[in-house]
């Protein structure tokens, strides 16, 4: 079982390093937000510091490539359904799961280390964390990875068109975006946004990040987002391997 | 015996809009039996239910009714031993395109559970086999239809299984291409591997296989040798235009040397044995009744007329 997730993971990452500048395209963007956006967050900062500035959008930049990222990954599956790769892995002796959780381990390994180069640019910056909430966050990306990405493969497989899938992934991502505070804190929010967030899952990890980069670990988001998108994770990779199965008709 | 399927059914709900869905009967009962080390056909028109067919006995799609054992193991109780002893190479190839050939095989090989080095080692083989070693690491998107059918081929074949299913395996080939992969898969064969193909080019059936059913509408209509089925209509066929089709039909079937008539569009075929000694008394036969000819023809029989025979439809026609 897991030698099958890690061959698959291993092949993927030959798929990766051949074409490695998507990755790095794709990381472009929350540089820019850290680059162009973080400054304009220092009027609302109590001493009005990049480096507050920084605490407070870092892990929501860190945050935007989980969803950016592996919301997206899915596309690349839809065409498996067609030239026949997952018609052909589904009779071979692979064990199912493998064949998503191999993919799902690539995209949480490559959104880990984006992060890292996110945290680097913002350190250049001028953002100064404890080595604890360094790693602690980065553990936080690679659970919404296997969220997101799972999220994304089930998508991918029930819906099975490119075009589908884009208008639905379009829809969610703005709501869910701007429901997680990840531009502004959600404490700027009226109070109705307040209680929407709450159903966000993602406003959890913007949340706990928050805590965590002040140190604050005991915060109350922090356990609830490492336990919600564990659970959310299983849930999403059960529904794409039963989608998987579902394949074949 | 190394498939043996029962009464195989399959209906799919299909979606047809705005919450309505319908029954589609892919295959409607069919019983298959195929010895080991031969080359067995199944000849059809598109959608006639052979992929669905190939499907089920491949354990990808689980049978609605009807049961089937493949290489002694029940495809829907037993799956995982079934697809330990099989290759499956569907019709779109399964080829990832933006990786090298090698890497697919590779990891294909290895998920059968050889090591690195037996996968690199079976893949050398494999690629001198099928001419691939020089293209080996290139992405398979930048290969042509027919090196990439190749790949296909030597993929399925990795965990050298005793059975392989190939689904179409020449559509899309050129005919230098087609040649190549019957002779890739006669060697296949003659190495004591079975193969059950889906094809609806007649000649690919007839040339290539030992035994074959024809299917139309999900159901089996004629099963046997090529030969054998051939031989059930006469040796050749005489195909005429003429403008009095229901006249000529008439007086045709009443000579003694015809042995039955078809009618399709806007010709005639008529069977007979030996067709180059007969051919002179129909054409008297025709004049005498003033019936005048457009064209005509005389062929040796095929399995088109098989398929004729048992359908009332040629297969060229057949959608």
């Amino acid at each position: 079982m897991l030698r099958h997730t890690m061959l698959f993971a291993g092949y993927e990452f030959g798929v990766l390093r051949r074409n490695l500048a998507w990755p790095i395209i794709g990381i472009m963007q929350p540089v820019l937000y850290l680059l162009l956006f973080a400054p304009l967050l220092t009027s609302i900062a109590p001493n009005g510091t990049l480096a507050e500035a920084l605490v407070m959008f870092t892990p929501a930049a860190l945050v935007m490539i989980a969803l950016f990222g592996s919301m997206f990954a899915g596309f690349g599956m839809i065409n498996e359904t067609r030239n026949g790769v997952l018609e052909r892995l589904a009779v071979s002796q692979a064990w199912r799961p493998a064949i998503i959780l191999g993919r799902v381990v690539k995209d949480m390994a490559m959104l880990v280390l984006q992060s890292v180069l996110v945290l680097g640019v913002a350190a250049l910056m001028g953002l100064r964390i404890s080595l604890a909430a360094m790693g602690l966050m980065l553990l936080l990306m690679a659970v919404t990875g296997l969220f997101s990405a799972n999220l994304s493969y089930g998508l991918a497989l029930a819906v099975r068109d490119e075009n589908g899938m884009s208008q639905i992934v379009q829809f969610f991502l703005l709501p869910l975006m701007l429901l997680s505070g990840l531009m502004l804190p959600m404490s700027v929010a009226p109070e109705w946004m307040q209680t929407v967030a709450k159903f966000n899952p993602l406003y959890y990890a913007v949340e706990a990040g928050r805590a965590m980069f002040v140190d604050d670990f005991t915060h109350s988001t922090v356990p609830i987002a490492f336990g919600l998108f564990l659970v959310l994770g299983v849930l999403t990779l059960t529904w794409s391997v039963r989608s998987l199965r579902k394949l074949a008709g | 015996m190394i498939i043996e399927a029962h009464d195989l059914r399959k209906t799919f709900v299909a979606k047809r809009g705005r919450g309505k869905t319908e029954e589609v009967e892919a295959v409607r009962g069919i019983d298959l039996a195929v010895d080991e080390g031969e080359i067995f056909a199944c000849l059809g028109p598109n959608g006639a239910g052979k992929t669905t067919t190939v499907r089920m006995l491949a354990t990808f799609t689980a049978p609605t009714s009807g049961t089937a054992r493949v290489a002694g193991f029940d495809v829907v109780k037993e799956a995982a031993m079934v697809r330990e002893r099989i290759g499956y190479v569907g019709q779109n190839g399964g080829v990832d395109e933006n990786a090298p050939g090698l890497e697919s095989l590779v990891l294909a090989g290895r998920i059968a559970g050889l090591s690195r080095k037996q996968a690199l080692a079976r893949a050398e083989e494999l690629f001198a086999t099928f001419s691939l070693t020089e293209i080996a690491n290139r992405p398979v998107k930048t290969l042509s239809g027919g090196q990439k059918r190749r790949f296909s081929l030597a993929i399925g074949l990795v965990n050298r299984p005793p059975l392989v299913f190939l689904d179409e395996p020449t559509t899309g080939l050129d005919p230098q291409n087609r040649a190549n992969l019957w002779d890739e898969i006669r060697t296949l064969r003659d190495q004591g591997t079975s193969v059950l193909l889906t094809t609806h080019y007649l000649d690919e059936a007839d040339a290539l296989c030992d035994r074959l059913v024809i299917v139309d509408h999900g159901k089996i209509v004629a099963e046997g040798t090529p030969e054998k089925l051939k031989k059930e209509v006469s040796g050749d066929v005489v195909t005429l235009r003429l403008d009095d089709l229901e006249g000529a039909r008439k007086l045709l079937a009443a000579q003694p040397y015809i042995t039955e008539t078809q009618t399709e569009g806007e010709s005639l075929r008529a069977y007979l044995d030996d067709g180059e000694h007969n051919l002179p008394a129909l054409l008297r036969a025709l004049e005498a009744e003033d019936l005048a000819i457009r064209s005509i023809s005389l062929d040796r029989a095929t399995l088109d007329d098989v398929f004729l025979k048992h359908t009332g439809r040629s297969l060229r026609d057949a959608a």
